[in-house]
This record gives structure tokens, C-alpha cells and sequence, in this order.
């Protein structure tokens, strides 16, 4: 699975959903580090992921998405071996 | 008031408490957020409120345990939330409910979501950690004046200084228009401490008010 890969269509998706073209994903980075990370654009964020990237989120699995990485890890975990582009 | 028990909501509640919210999120309006910016009528926002309190995610204004219920004849009479916001290293509670919207409405809600939020970004109002959130609160009218909300105010702070002594504040969200639940807050040593509002006039076709208090009771100094 390519995870550089992974991470760069998440950068675009977060820098779109909340408004930011300077957003860099790092691993422990959160909803308390990103100005326009609300619950709206939380609910918009998650709908971006699963439709770019074909998933669909348990409750369960968002409820343990702590920071970018366990997204990111996440996200791995559901496309692992599927061509992305 | 021997004859109201307040106890906190069990599972048999839900149907209630969704009754309760839509209650709630309506105010003193006919607009109710779940319908109009996620494009659901109020019978199918009614079940997935049922599904979303189902899921029994603590820490929320969706959580069951946020919930205590009056009886009244053995019905219920009255509903209201609180928790306290990021207790037990909880996520924040707007996240925790945009996780539960997201999971039980549906793609095509979130794409409709897309389409208006722009409309009522202006009074999202954050929450601050470790304090009581007090939101969703109603009583069915046969019983207001019988000195309901008093006893119910007093139950949601025992509760939430019993499980965390250190609480110094209890915080709640309000549209402006809600006059009646602002004059209860008032009586009961609520302060209004911010406003948020909204300029752009299309508000008014999906929230209750464009302007929102923030309206806060202290509960102990340091």
C-alpha cells in the first residue's frame, strides 16, 4: 500500500474541507491544531475520505481517530492493495 | 414535587428523548437543523436521532448517559442533557456528534450539508473543556410551573459535581429568540457571557435564530 500516496489525497482533502492551502499533515495533528476543524467541517472532512477513497467508516473506527495518523492508518487498513489512482 | 421522580434515562427512554430534542432544536421556531440542513423529514430524522442515541456514545448531547428523565404516572415528562465536555479524555463533544451524524445520515445528507454550511458557520460556538454542557432541556407543558426545572437544574449539577468535585462552571448555548429558557437560565444564576451571530439573512430558513448566547453559571472560583 502506498502511504505517501494516501497522505497526499488526505492534504488536498483537508486543505479544501477547512479552507487552508498551508495545511501540512504530520502524525499527531488534530482538530485542536487546525483553525476550521469544527463539527461541520469534521462531518465534511470524514465524507470526503470515504468518497475519495471508496470506504465507509464503522462508528466504532471513528471513534478511535485520536490524530492524522490513526486516520491515516485507518484509511490504509480499509484500501491496502487497491490502485488509488 | 413528591410525586415527579428524576432519574437518569435508561434505553426504554429514546423514543422520548428524541421527542425531547426535536423539541429542543426547534426552540421557539418550526426549524429543526437535522431537517433542513440534511435534507431528512422530521419522521426520518426522529428514527436516526432514535439510532444515533442507540449507538450509546458517551460524552455528547447525543450520549444516553448525557440524559435524566422525569416521571410522572410512570411517563415521562421531562428531558435534559449535559456532560461534562472532554471528561475521561473524551473527544470533543462536536466531534463525537459529527462522527454520530456522519455514520447514521448518510453520504447523500453530507453532500447537502456541503451545499449550507456556510449559512450557519457564524454561530458554532466552541465548547471548553471540563465544563458542564447543559443542552437540550424540556418539559412538557402541563408540567412548567410546578417548580420542575428547579429541582431538575439542581439534579444535573449533584450529578456533575459528584462525579468531578473540581467542576467550576456549567455553560450553555442558546438561540436568543429562546426567551422563556433564557429567563429560567437567568433565575437560576445564568450570565450571558457572549453572542454569536449571523449576518447572512438565510439563517432564518434553517436554524430557529441568527444569533446564538453563550450563557454561563459559576459554580465554584478558584
Amino acid at each position: 500500500m502506498d502511504r505517501p500516496l494516501i497522505i497526499e489525497k488526505l492534504t488536498r482533502i483537508f486543505r479544501t474541507v477547512f479552507n487552508d492551502e498551508a495545511i501540512v499533515l504530520r502524525d499527531d495533528l488534530t482538530a485542536n491544531d487546525v483553525a476550521n476543524w469544527d463539527s461541520l467541517t469534521h462531518m465534511m472532512m470524514i465524507g470526503e475520505v470515504e468518497k475519495d477513497f471508496s470506504v465507509k467508516f464503522k462508528l466504532k473506527e471513528l471513534g478511535k481517530l485520536e490524530d492524522v495518523k490513526s486516520l491515516i492508518d485507518l484509511i490504509e487498513s480499509k484500501v491496502g492493495g487497491q490502485r488509488l489512482l | 414535587m413528591n410525586e415527579y421522580l428524576i432519574r437518569k434515562a435508561i434505553a426504554a427512554d429514546i423514543p422520548f428523548l428524541a421527542d425531547v430534542v426535536i423539541a429542543s432544536e426547534k426552540g421557539m421556531s418550526d426549524r429543526l437543523s437535522f431537517t433542513t440542513l440534511f435534507n431528512k423529514s422530521e419522521e426520518e430524522t426522529k428514527k436516526l436521532i432514535i439510532q444515533m442515541f442507540e449507538e450509546e456514545i458517551d460524552g455528547c448531547e447525543l450520549s444516553l448517559s448525557s440524559f435524566i428523565v422525569t416521571e410522572f404516572e410512570g411517563k415521562p415528562v421531562s428531558g435534559s442533557g449535559a456532560w461534562i465536555e472532554c471528561f475521561h479524555e473524551n473527544m470533543q463533544s462536536g466531534i463525537l456528534k459529527s462522527n454520530l451524524i456522519s455514520y447514521t445520515f448518510g453520504k447523500e445528507s453530507i453532500e447537502y450539508l456541503k451545499t449550507k454550511s456556510h449559512i450557519v458557520k457564524d454561530v458554532l460556538i466552541d465548547r471548553e473543556p471540563m465544563t458542564l454542557q447543559l443542552e437540550y432541556f424540556h418539559i412538557k407543558d402541563e408540567h412548567l410551573g410546578k417548580g420542575l426545572d428547579a429541582a431538575l437544574m439542581e439534579r444535573i449539577e449533584q450529578n456533575a459535581l459528584a462525579e468531578y468535585p473540581e467542576l467550576k462552571k456549567v455553560q450553555c448555548q442558546i438561540f436568543k429568540n429562546s426567551v422563556f429558557s433564557i429567563k429560567i437560565l437567568l433565575r437560576h444564576g445564568f450570565k450571558i457571557v457572549g453572542s454569536y451571530k449571523s449576518g447572512n439573512e438565510e439563517i432564518f430558513d434553517y436554524l430557529p435564530y441568527n444569533e446564538k448566547l453563550l450563557m454561563e453559571k459559576i459554580l465554584k472560583t478558584d
